[in-house]
Order: structure tokens, then sequence, then C-alpha cells
């Protein structure tokens, strides 16, 4: 894991020893395991892990919209400020506004009873002030910038009134409207249908290479992964199995995990054959 | 739209026509003959053969429940020659205990049964859509039990119950308040509210703690939602994720509650207004009931299901207004 600290003091996002726990009556479920990386400007990192891994967890704490009954530890620091622990007020300044998230369901995570360019304008009201009209045309320009043709009169519509894909650059054109320093993309394109996935993609790296925004890549797929990121953790059971630039993960992956994982993509040149099983006793327990 | 509309209120005079064809039969069946209860103890066979026709009740029951239905839109004359008695729509018949025109009735005492319920909705939407609200807000704390625990006493115990302790309590034992009437607002606006307020309070307890724990119910449904999790997750405050966010998709179907629940009792609400004596619609239908005043109970039913029917119209109409995915569809 030390290659990942190479990214040194100019990191954006510093996370380390990160430690999520959910105490229940049938004990302690620690979800979270101890993990470390960093994110640096203009950089993706690609976070690959199957459900229940860990990974929206981390991405979530590091947003701090963990559930109340969540316990943290570790530090999490954002331009080398710790914002673990911060009060909720200071984390309503950050949030939004230096670090955006883009979640996996698009048409559930709008409200539905407010027009989209509503919703993109609080977005940007609430860390720029201003006028509701004056915000609404951020929101114009920001639909126009993900892609939205006729933004003027989309600006009125309703999230079901767009397509699956429309819905996605419209929660990008939400997150990117503050213009933050990091974006956690959890699982972005997994709703959408494969071409449509394609194009999100494109969107969101056209619009990290004009921003330079850092970027945290939250996904199952490891295709998309190895399409956009730079640098990539493997999660299993809350930690993290193994970690480095996705050129040496994908080549030569070291963990069991991980190579049941690489294993398990069907390929086209392959001769036909059952799906491969990966392991859960593959892990390493470290 | 006004298709929407127009559709919907044909389907709304077929439901009406239904009802009062259903309430026609069931008292036409059940009911002695009015002849015999109009006439009284001294009576001679003639003379309630002369009634019967008069009412026209000696016709078969189609021809009888179509005579009803064309008086109420172009009013209809009972009996004949000089004795005739003519009845200008809508007609509703007349009593056959006091020989008051039934419309004349209900409208006398509507002010009373409206005052009641408006004060009785303002009451319970007040009380229990911020108990539920704040209920979900503080999801297992101390107050929320307490206030599920009142709400399920509520919902549990018996209203005649409640308003005869308390009409006990604090009309005859500690004093406060008068004992419920019908004053006049203009006269005396204190006293008004005085005779009123308990009324309004025994009747909104049940509405409030069912509307309490709805509200509450939606409201953690609507917490959980992730396009809550996006409005916080743009930083916006707790107190406008909550207002802007949580609680319009929360309030949406209590409106369609409401609507149902406020028409329905402005047919008269029937115990608490016989509990208090209070001499609204639902105390005359009570009173009718137990006298079988067929002309009256066929009227207050036609008129509350008039009233519930044109509040569910309403309510649709409002729905488009309050949630736009429902407007598209309409539209």
């Amino acid at each position: 894991m030390k290659n990942l600290d190479a990214a040194g003091s100019n990191s954006l996002l510093e996370v380390a020893d990160l430690e999520v726990s959910f105490a229940s009556s049938a004990g302690i479920a620690t979800v979270v395991q101890g993990i470390s990386f960093t994110v640096a400007r203009n950089e993706t990192v690609g976070i690959v892990g199957e459900s229940g891994s860990g990974k929206s967890m981390t991405s979530l704490a590091i947003m701090g919209l963990l559930p109340p009954k969540a316990k943290t530890t570790g530090s999490i620091k954002l331009h080398g400020e710790e914002i673990l622990g911060a009060s909720e007020r200071h984390m309503r300044k950050l949030r939004g506004n230096r670090m955006a998230m883009v979640f996996q369901d698009p048409l559930s995570s709008l409200n539905p009873y407010y027009t989209v360019g509503m919703q993109i304008a609080e977005a940007y009201k609430a860390h720029r002030g201003g006028s509701m009209r004056a915000a609404k045309l951020v929101a114009v320009d920001a639909m126009g910038r993900v892609g939205i043709s006729d933004p003027q009169r989309r600006v009125d519509s309703y999230p079901h009134q767009f397509s699956g894909g429309m819905r996605q650059r419209i929660m990008i054109a939400m997150a990117m409207c503050c213009e933050p320093d990091l974006l956690i993309a959890d699982e972005p394109t997994t709703a959408l249908d494969v071409t449509v996935q394609a194009q999100i993609l494109e969107l969101m790296s056209q619009l990290q290479n004009e921003s330079g925004t850092g970027m945290l890549f939250i996904t199952h797929d490891l295709a998309v992964v190895s399409q956009v990121s730079q640098r990539v953790l493997v999660m299993n059971k809350g930690k993290v199995v193994e970690s480095g630039t996705t050129e040496d993960v994908f080549s030569t992956p070291q963990d069991p995990y991980t190579q049941a994982l690489l294993d398990a993509i069907p390929r086209i040149d392959d001769p036909i054959r059952a799906l491969k099983k990966v392991e859960m006793g593959m892990v390493s327990e470290a | 739209m006004i298709t929407y509309l127009v559709r919907r209120l044909l389907a709304a005079a077929g439901v009406l026509v239904l009802v009062a064809l259903l309430t026609y039969w069931i008292f036409f069946a059940l009911s002695p003959d009015p002849a015999v209860m109009i006439c009284g103890k001294t009576c001679t066979p003639d003379r309630i053969d002369q009634i019967r026709a008069t009412l026209g009740v000696d016709q078969p029951f189609m021809t009888q429940f179509f005579t009803f239905l064309g008086g109420i839109f172009m009013g209809r004359t009972y009996g004949s020659g000089e004795g005739a008695i003519e009845c200008a729509a809508p007609c509703l018949g007349f009593s056959f205990q006091t020989n008051q025109s039934v419309l004349d009735m209900i409208a006398e005492r509507m002010p009373v049964s409206i005052t009641i319920a408006v004060g009785a909705a303002i009451l319970w939407l007040l009380i229990g859509v911020s108990a539920g609200v704040i209920s979900a807000v503080k999801q297992g704390s101390w107050w929320d039990k307490a206030a599920m625990m009142v709400a399920l006493s509520g919902i549990s115990l018996p209203n005649y119950f409640i308003a005869l302790v308390l009409q006990y309590v604090l009309v005859v034992e500690l004093q406060i308040l008068p004992f419920p009437s019908t004053p006049a607002f203009g006269e005396d606006p204190l006293f008004w509210f005085q005779s009123y307020i308990m009324p309004w309070s025994i009747l909104a307890f049940g509405y409030a703690s069912l509307y309490a724990r709805l509200t509450r119910a939606n409201m953690i449904d609507t917490l959980g939602e992730n396009f809550v999790r996006t409005a916080r997750a743009k930083g916006l405050s707790s107190m406008l994720v909550l207002r802007r966010h949580a609680l319009r998709p929360s309030l949406t179907p209590i409106v369609t509650m409401f609507g149902m629940d406020f028409a329905g009792l402005l047919g008269g609400a029937l115990i608490t207004e016989t509990v208090f004596g209070l001499n609204g619609v639902g105390k005359m239908t009570s009173d009718a009931i137990s006298k079988n005043d067929q002309p009256v109970i066929m009227g207050v039913t036609l008129m509350a299901a008039l009233f519930v029917i044109v509040g569910n119209i309403i309510v649709d109409v409002l729905y488009t207004t309050l949630d736009p995915r429902v407007r598209t569809k309409v539209a």
C-alpha cells in the first residue's frame, strides 16, 4: 500500500486508517477496516469491490453522510485539513462545495417534486448565495456543459421527464456547479445501459480535464475502473486487499482475490466455459 | 385536463344516482308504511290510502325512485287538486315527523356542522401533522414515544367516552367551560369559542392521532429516500432538507386523506353532535334514524355522498399541482 502515498503532501484527499463500525445488539460490525489512500488533484482513484465490501461506506464517511449511529475513526484530510469529526456546520460548507458526490441511481437521487433547474440552483445558492434567479442561470449553464440540449427550456422540466442518462448528466451538473476540488462518484454508471455508460464516463473525464478535479470513482465494474482511473484500490470485506497503478493491478495482480476477480471476467477470445466463482476463502486475512 | 374533469364529473353523477338508488331501496324495503306514520293513531283506512297517493308510495318502486330523482332536478308536486303541495327543485321531500322541507332542515343545521368540521380540522391538522413531523425527526426519543402513545389512545379510545369525561371534569366539576352549545359568533366571540372548543377538541383528537401516525410514517420513509441523501450531499441546511425535500413528499398523501375526512365531516359529526346535543346535521340524522324519518335520512345521505365525491374530485385536481408526475399523466 506504500505506493499509494506516493502523491505525498500535495494530496487533495488523504485517508488514513479509516475504520467504520456499527454497533448493534448482535455485536459490533466493522464495515471498513483501517483503509488508507490518497487522491491528488486531477487524478482519478478507483475503488473496486463487490457489494458489501465497504466501498460506499468509505465514500459516505468522507462526505460525513454516514448515519449517526456509525462510529468512524482514523483520519480524513481534505487539503491537509482534518475533516473527520468536524462539526456538522463545517461539513455542510464543504459538501457540495469543496467536495461533491454523484450517486448510483439518478432517478431516486433526484427529488421528483422539483424541477431539475431548481435542484441544481439550490446547490449553487447554498454555497454562493445570491438570488434563486441568478442561481437558475448557473443551472442553465451547468446543464449546457454536461451536454443537455436546449437547457433554457429543460431547466424547468422534472426528473421523470428525462431519460436515465440525461438524469445522470443532471446529477453531474449539480455536483460540478460549485466547481468542487473532489468529486466522489459512487457507481455513477451502474444503472445505465452500456452506450450511455460510455458517454457519461467520457463526460466525466472531460469535465475533470477542464477543472482539475480529483475524483474517487467507486464501482464493482472492473472494465469501467480500468478505463477511468490512474490508480486503483481493490476492497474486500472492508479491507484494501490490493492497491497500485491501474496498469500494475490489472496486469500483475498480487492478491488471490484480485486474481480471482480478474479471472471471472468472461473474455471474447476464451473458449466457452462456466463463469468462475470468486471464493470468499481467497481473502488474505492480513 | 378538461376532458379529465368532465370524465370525473360524469362518473361522480353516476355514483350519486347509485347511492340514491341503494338508500331509496333500503328504506323502501325496510321502513314501515310512511302513510301510517304520518296519519297517527286516529286514522281511517281511507285516509291512509289518500296519504299514500299523495306521497306516491302506492306506485311501484322504480316509479317512486324516478319521481324522487326527478324532484331533485325539476321539483315535484305532492298530491293533486286543491290540496296539492308544490316542492321546488332541488326537492328532497318533507320530513314525516315535522312536515318541514328536508332541504330547509339541512340548510338550517349546516352552519353548525360546518363550524364544528372547520374548527376541528384546523386543530387536527396543526397538531397531528406537527406532532408526526417532530416524532419522525426525533425518532426513538422520549417525545416520539410519548406522542405515539397519546396517538394510540386517541385512536383506540371511543370519542364519546372522552367527551363525557371531559364534559364532567371541565364543565361540571371545574366549571372552566360552559356546556357546549351553538351560539352565533357575532354576539359574543369568546363565548362562541368556549362553547365550541370542547366538540372541536374531541373530534380533532381521533383524527390528529391518525394524522400524526401517518405523517410520522411517511416522513420516516421519505427521510430514507435517496433524494434526501442528495440534498444533504449538496450541503443544504438540515432545516432546508427537512422542509423542502422531506416534508413535501410526506404531505401529499395527507392531502388526499384530509379531503375525504373533511368532506365526510360536512355530512355531520354524528357522535360528537349527539353527545354534546349540538343541533347540526349529524344530530338531525341520528334523530331521523331513531324515528325512521325516511326523507330526512335520504336527503342527508345524498348530501353527504355529494360532499365526499366533490371533495374527492377537488383532491385529485389539487394533486396535479402537488405532484408533477401526476400532472404529466393528466395533461
